[in-house]
């Protein structure tokens, strides 16, 4: 999977779990998922999505030093590849 | 104004705390009971949300039976609280082994005792829950997660007082999902309650036979960590003699469809609730707004 559809089905994921509204086209790779409205609980949701949309397993805790958009399409291209 | 009240109460409860470490056990829990009593009195709206609760679950037949109960949860709530904070003086005089049996199955003793292994701790607020987090602190370190008190006073001496030996607690806003998957990579047991209504970021699901909203996080967390959940509780048999239950230990696996997962796991641990409850009723809070879900407006939900 190319990087560009990593990061398109990440915004669609993120409009669903984020409690805060944005124009979703418009985030990129240099937005911090903190700064997303997506907090502690709908990290939560957002893992789960992640695992079930892209079929990869993961630790969690693999996820804490992920902290933007850029760095999470890294890490999920890097286990779809694998 | 409402500095100087914060103040009042914080005063009341250090003087209350001093009280209760100084009398013996016995008279602390009789103590327990004349406060209890007279919270049973005077807290017309709390005892009137007991009552209806009792009766509404079925537990009590009638109002009368209700009433009776109720007063005994209200006893029991004050006996929880003085009982954590005699524990540890208690056990240093008798040996907190032989306190508390143990009636836990063996796959989950073996994972209590693997200190390796995460668990997620689903309890509620039944028996002394406080004394259940201290005592299994010794067979694994125990994180829970607490609620910040409304006295900013009172809250930072709980902290302070609450926490022994591997029990640590974190508050609600700061359980970061970091600290929360840590604890659970480093072998510890995440404790949280299941019976805190969840407003309207929970999903309903039945406790009773009635609409609840509950938390989605334990399942959601058990979903995304694959850690197991066992669900515990503590009753007190005796003054200062405790048995602890556990049940599970749980594992669901994702199917992909996220609101029937986290449904069947919510559905699962509130029937695992309503169980340990109907087992010893008296030791119940009966007194909190669990039920805030009107039947007949219970949202549909898949």
């Amino acid at each position: 999977m190319v990087r560009t559809q990593i990061i398109d089905r990440l915004r669609d994921i993120m409009a669903r779990t984020a409690t805060t509204e944005h124009d979703w086209s418009r985030i990129g790779e240099g937005d911090t998922i903190a700064s997303l409205g997506i907090d502690s609980l709908s990290m939560l949701d957002f893992v789960y999505d992640i695992q079930q949309e892209f079929g990869i397993q993961f630790e969690a805790h693999e996820l804490v030093a992920v902290t933007t958009v850029g760095q999470l399409a890294t890490f999920i291209g890097e286990r779809t590849t694998a | 104004m409402k500095r100087l009240q914060h103040l009042l109460e914080y005063a009341a409860v250090r003087a209350l705390l001093l009280l209760v470490d100084l009398l013996p056990v016995r008279v602390a829990v009789t103590l327990a009971h004349g406060i209890g009593d007279l919270a049973w009195l005077t807290m017309r709206r709390r005892r009137r949300i007991a009552v209806d609760n009792l009766i509404r679950s079925g537990i009590a037949p009638d109002a009368r039976a209700a009433r009776r109960l109720s007063r005994v949860a209200f006893r029991h709530f004050v006996r929880v609280v003085v009982t954590s904070i005699k524990s540890d003086a208690h056990w240093r005089r008798h040996p907190w082994q032989e306190c508390v049996e143990w009636c836990v199955p063996e796959e989950v003793a073996a994972l209590l005792d693997d200190p390796q292994q995460g668990v997620i701790l689903a309890s509620g607020h039944l028996g002394s829950w406080e004394v259940g987090a201290q005592v299994l602190s010794h067979r694994k370190p125990i994180l829970g997660i607490t609620r910040r008190m409304n006295n900013p006073y009172v809250d930072r001496l709980m902290l302070r007082r609450k926490p022994r030996h591997r029990f640590e607690l974190t508050p609600k806003r700061d359980a970061d999902l970091g600290r929360l998957v840590g604890a659970l990579g480093a072998g510890k047991a995440l404790a949280i309650m299941i019976d805190t209504h969840a407003r309207d970021r929970g999903m309903v699901v039945d406790f009773f036979g009635r609409p609840a909203s509950s938390h989605t996080a334990i399942a959601l967390l058990h979903l995304v960590t694959k850690k197991p959940i066992v669900f515990g509780w503590c009753c007190e048999v005796a003054p200062m003699r405790f048995r602890f239950y556990a049940t599970g230990p749980f594992r669901f696996a994702p199917t992909g469809n996220k609101q029937r997962d986290v449904r069947t796991i919510l559905e699962q641990l509130n029937r695992e609730l309503e169980a340990a409850v109907r087992s010893c009723p008296e030791q119940y809070m009966w007194g909190h707004r669990r039920w805030r879900v009107p039947t007949d407006e219970a949202p549909k939900q898949p």
